[in-house]
């Protein structure tokens, strides 16, 4: 492995964004029936930062997200992620971007039920062959509060506990950035509580930057900075206030 | 990773053992007929090694035209003085070796009926190679040996009175020892020995030698011996060191066997073939249930080549797994086999099983190199698994292929394979190359089907689907819906059953027509009401039988027809047969093209009537003349005297020769069939009840049938080939049964939370139970069909280059009905454990499902 553990401690705390958009534009379908998902987006994501995205449905909020972590590509624009132009990477390379600088969670736990919670944990160090740092793996299963539960397996696990696993896992390789897309839309308020709490300390105590989009104004209110898409323009950018500002905001953008 | 994707198989075990299931079959036959041969082959050779043993030399008549029974000619005696005289041999002596049969005093046999028999002579102890385990050799005319086994399974001991018969009547002799081929095995069958002016007469070969064995001076080698004997004897001799004729003997019997080696490892063939279809299907159903978490992975940081060594693992660990069982299921089965084959009177000798590094090797490379490559597509789908699956709420069907690249691979593939099927039957390649042409045909046009299918599904799925639907109400309905959901899965399904159908129905059609060709050319061409023919009609009777059934009250006439194989100049090797020219025209009908009736009656020495084909062949008229090469190594002249018509399945071959010649020119002295005509007015049956009376004493093994019984006895034998056939494509067909349960049980896990609704809302056990039921009956009634219309093709197919032959396709419309409800039946019984799995499903716990 040349590129040497990746640790929040490596990327400039001060300095350019870790992920730093520009007119991103994203068009689904041809002609008539084209869709016009993104609309001309520059954004920047600094270093440490806890940032939700908000937006109606279908304002383009998954369709951002999916292209800043590589997961799709823009019609036109440029992602850069630590400084690299992401847009324009092949398969490979994106592979190797995920494994060094990128975090996810999803909706859907998505766990392998074969696998232990601490396995869960430790895959993506397994994929790349790396060996986990078992202190840091220790660390996480504890902020998680899943210290007792290593050796369950998925199915043994509350809805809200699964979601702490899969957090810890896109922890464990100390990614550059975490994304998360609605982490919280399965999950009851107790649990989402948990979740969002989690995502907090991991900014806090270990300097992470999160990128979380979100339906729920609770959830955004956990946040640093709270963006705002409609019709895939970007109309809001501010640090969030409370819940019920967050409420009103949401009002005005229908 | 590697971890990963053993706890992934281990956490689905069952769906995992079922997919090994469906190659341990295949491999378990291609094993287990290794081992069976293997262990033939080493007793054979322990056979032939032991017997030359104490021989240096070895003379013997040299085969000059393949005969089906691979005997060769004997020789005269008086050449046994001029190897005597060759300096450098210290013993020599003739001997006869000979088929015959040897029964117990009441008549009866004492070996399985197809079990070769022989009558040997016995030679001076210096060259014998039979140990006595108990008693002494014969020395008088009425004494004989038995070999110990033999003698255990008739029931005989030393002193008790055996019958031999050759080409004359039977006789008894006393037994006075019993023998033994070192710790050689002989299977099924056996060898009495008798003394060598005894076993001459026994055998017809008065004056003659099958054999001269000779040992040499110690101080000479037996390639030496071997040379100085040549020279001084004539090339229709064949000398052989001791070692070179047991490994010529070896190595003929091996060849003799290659033909029921072949056919099993084509069973193997078939079974593995059906078993990839089941391996391709439950590897890409796996891949679409998994694509969330193959995206998952992926965003994880999961390379392609991860995900596809991933799958591919999973096939490697399946094909080893699969190995394992197939070569420990296969040594089972190398003893069913032999049982099987013993069952159908083919007894093959052999002691321990013979298992060699390379059944072990040849069935590992097999097993994983099936999985692995039936696993590959679905593999290679699986890398095309994007990151972005992960995020999706609904399972992605992994990218299909294209459909023009479909459409085009099935079409290059059917067109390859129409192209190797034609090739064949216009070609006329005859034997292995031509069934392994055919066999890469069927293969192409098999698999072409299988991947343009899922467009027909939908069209075939209605109309199979609708009684169901129409009759089956709610769940009737649903079930052809959820067929007609994943085409290609469907499809594949039904494709696996549909080959071992499609065979089934071409044996099936094959066999009907062979029977009824078997009972027309016994109906046109035989007009005696009674026919005598050895035990089980392979083996030859005495000429004197026919002789003494002409002087039985109420006969008109009796005639022996005998078989023969010649070199015809221009048309190589030829069927000849030779009949009675006094009584012929009053036991068979001869359609004759040009010449007459007379003319048959006229067939002398120097005369020949020939058929159609060979006529055209060899470009022979009437007048023309031509000198066959026969088995004696003469070349008799012929004059054409009549032309009759060709496609009797040979009944005939296409020479017919007077008895006398057959005799002096073409060295067979036995006949094959007896036809017997009843003078008119008498009854038939107690003709043939004196005959039998008659017959019995002296010719204990000759079979006396009324032409019902004849055709009934050709019949049996067909269908128990057939059966046999069908024992071993049952195989196949329960690896594609097994396809549709495991099809069958990941589908439901699949749709766990639409079933868990459909309770929800109120459907009962018994109408899920019904409704999977009823599904596997959709798949495997499609896949019959299928297989029923493949399978008549092809028999059409076939029958069209045999129709010259004399056959004469006839479709069986019963069994082919029977095998369709059959079909429906199995799926019903592929759907038993599936059906009880979705019923079971805990309601709460299927909505909640994840
Ligand atoms: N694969 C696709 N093909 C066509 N149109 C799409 C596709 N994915 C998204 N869209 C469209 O793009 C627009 C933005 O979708 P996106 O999923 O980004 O919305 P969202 O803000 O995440 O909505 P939600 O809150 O409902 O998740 C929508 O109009 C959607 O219909
Ligand atoms: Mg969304």
């Amino acid at each position: 492995m040349e590129s040497a553990l990746p640790s929040t401690e490596s990327s400039d705390p001060s300095g350019s964004p870790v992920v730093s958009a520009r007119g991103l534009e994203r068009i689904y379908g041809e002609g008539e029936a084209s869709v016009r998902a993104l609309d001309g987006v520059d954004v920047d994501f600094d270093h440490g930062l806890f940032t939700s995205i908000m937006g109606p449905s279908g304002s383009g909020k998954s369709t951002l997200m999916h292209i800043l972590a590589g997961l799709d590509r823009p019609t036109a624009g440029t992602v850069q992620i630590d400084g690299v132009e992401i847009t324009d990477l092949d398969d490979a390379d994106l592979t190797q971007l995920r494994r060094d600088k990128l975090g996810f969670v999803f909706q859907f736990f998505n766990l392998l039920p074969v696998l232990t919670a601490e396995e869960n944990v430790v895959l993506p160090l397994t994929i790349a062959r790396r060996k986990p740092d078992q202190e840091w793996v220790d660390q996480l299963m504890e902020t998680v509060g899943l210290a007792d539960r290593k050796t369950h397996r998925p199915a043994e696990l509350s809805g809200g506990q699964q979601q702490r696993v899969a957090i810890a896992r896109a922890l464990v390789t100390r990614p550059s950035v975490l994304f998360a897309d609605e982490p919280t839309g399965n999950l009851d308020s107790e649990s989402s509580h948990q979740v969002l709490q989690l995502l907090r300390s991991a900014v806090d105590e270990f300097g992470q930057t999160v990128i979380m989009v979100t339906h729920e104004p609770d959830a955004a209110a956990h946040g640093d900075r709270l963006i705002a898409l409609r019709d895939g323009r970007l109309v809001h950018d501010a640090p969030p206030v409370s819940a019920d500002a967050v409420i009103e905001l949401l009002k005005t953008l229908g | 990773m590697l971890g990963l994707t053993l706890k992934s198989l281990l956490a689905r075990k069952w769906r995992s053992a079922m997919t090994a299931l469906a190659v341990v079959f295949g491999i378990a036959l291609v094993a287990g007929t290794y081992v069976l041969t293997d262990t033939t082959n080493q007793a054979f050779d322990e056979i032939f090694v032991k017997s030359n043993e104490k021989i240096d030399v070895t003379i013997t008549g040299r085969e000059r035209v393949d005969q089906p029974d691979g005997s060769v000619p004997a020789f005269p005696e008086r050449y046994l003085g001029e190897v005597r005289a060759v300096d450098g041999v210290s013993d020599a002596a003739g001997s006869v070796f000979t088929p015959g049969s040897i029964l117990n005093d009441k008549g009866k046999s004492t070996g399985a009926p197809f079990a070769p028999q022989f009558i040997s002579s016995v030679l001076p102890v210096r060259l014998e190679a039979l140990d006595y385990v108990e008693g002494r050799p014969p020395r008088k005319p009425n004494e004989a040996a038995l070999d110990e086994a033999a003698a255990e399974r008739g029931g005989l001991r030393v002193g008790d009175t055996i019958r031999l018969v050759g080409t004359g009547a039977a006789r008894p002799y006393r037994l006075v020892g019993l023998t033994r081929l070192g710790s050689a095995s002989f299977g099924g069958s056996s060898i009495s020995q008798v003394i060598l002016p005894v076993a001459q007469r026994i055998t017809g070969k008065r004056g003659e030698f099958d054999q001269i064995s000779v040992a040499g001076r110690d101080s000479i080698s037996p390639e030496e011996l071997k040379r100085r004997i040549a020279a001084v004897l004539p090339e229709s001799l064949l000398v052989e060191t001791g070692t070179e004729n047991a490994e010529r003997q070896a190595s003929d019997v091996r060849d003799g066997l290659s033909f029921l080696t072949i056919a099993l490892f084509a069973f193997g063939a078939i079974s593995l073939f059906v078993g990839s279809f089941v391996i391709f299907n439950v590897f890409s159903i796996t891949v679409a249930q998994r694509t969330r978490e193959f995206g998952m992975l992926r965003t994880l940081g999961a390379s392609r080549r991860q995900i596809l060594r991933n799958v591919l693992v999973e096939g490697l660990v399946i094909g080893l797994v699969a190995s394992v069982f197939g070569v420990l299921v296969g040594i089972g089965l190398a003893e069913g086999l032999s049982a099987l084959l013993s069952g159908f009177g083919i007894d093959l000798p052999g002691n321990s099983l013979v298992v060699v590094p390379r059944t072990v090797i040849v069935s590992f490379l097999i097993g994983v190199g099936v999985t692995l490559v039936s696993s590959m597509i679905p593999a290679v789908r699986a890398t095309r698994v994007p990151p972005i699956a992960a995020l999706s709420e609904d399972v992605l069907q992994a990218g299909s292929t294209r459909l023009w690249i479909r459409g085009l691979v099935s079409f290059v593939l059917g067109v390859a394979g129409v192209a190797l099927i034609a090739w064949v039957l216009v070609g006329n390649i005859e034997g292995g190359a031509g069934a392994a042409r055919i066999g890469a045909g069927a293969v192409c046009l098999v698999v072409s089907i299988a991947i343009f299918s899922p467009r027909l599904i939908q069209p075939l799925v209605r109309v199979i689907g609708w009684p169901i639907a129409r009759f089956g109400g709610l769940t009737g309905k649903l079930a052809r819906e959820n067929s007609l959901r994943t085409p290609a899965r469907t499809a594949v399904t039904s494709a696996a059953l549909m080959i071992g159908i499609a065979l089934v129905a071409f044996v099936t059609i094959f066999a009907s027509g062979l029977n009824s060709s078997v009972t027309d050319v016994i109906a046109q061409n035989v007009r005696g009401q009674i026919i005598l023919q050895g035990p089980g009609g392979f083996v030859e009777i005495p000429p004197e039988a026919v002789r003494d059934a002409e002087t039985v009250q109420g006969v008109e006439a009796a005639s022996g027809v005998r078989y023969t194989q010649a070199r015809v100049p221009r048309a190589g090797g030829t069927a000849v047969a030779s009949v009675d020219p006094r009584s012929v025209d009053r036991v068979l009908e001869i359609d004759l093209v040009e010449g007459t009736q007379a003319d048959l009656r006229a067939l002398a020495p120097g005369r020949a009537v020939i058929g159609q084909k060979l006529a055209d062949e060899a470009r022979l008229g009437l007048g023309d003349r031509f000198r066959p090469l026969t088995k004696t190594g003469r070349r008799p002249e012929l004059e054409v005297t009549a032309i009759m018509a060709s496609g009797n399945l040979d009944f005939l071959g296409e020479v017919v020769v007077s008895e006398t010649q057959m005799d002096r020119d073409f060295g067979v002295k036995a006949d094959f069939f007896g036809f017997v005509r009843v003078k008119p007015g008498q009854d038939v049956e107690k003709v043939k009840d004196r005959i039998s009376r008659t017959l019995d004493r002296p010719y204990p093994t000759v079979e006396v049938l009324n032409q019902d019984e004849l055709e009934q006895r050709q019949r049996e034998q067909i269908n128990a080939i057939l059966a046999l056939i069908y024992v071993l494509l049952a195989l196949a067909v329960v690896v594609s049964l097994v396809g549709i349960v495991v099809t069958l049980i990941l589908s439901i896990y699949e749709r766990t939370r639409e079933l868990g609704m459909l309770r929800a809302v109120g459907m009962s056990r018994r109408q899920v139970k019904r409704m999977i039921r009823f599904e596997a009956v959709i798949t495997a009634v499609l896949g019959a069909s299928a297989g029923l219309v493949l399978g008549i093709v092809f028999a059409f197919l076939m029958g069209i280059p045999l129709e010259g032959e004399g056959f004469v396709l006839s479709y069986p419309i019963p069994t082919l009905v029977a095998i369709l409800v059959l079909s429906a039946l199995a799926g019903v019984l592929a759907s038993v454990y599936p059906a009880r799995k979705a019923a079971r499903l805990d309601v709460l716990e299927a909505i909640s499902y994840e």
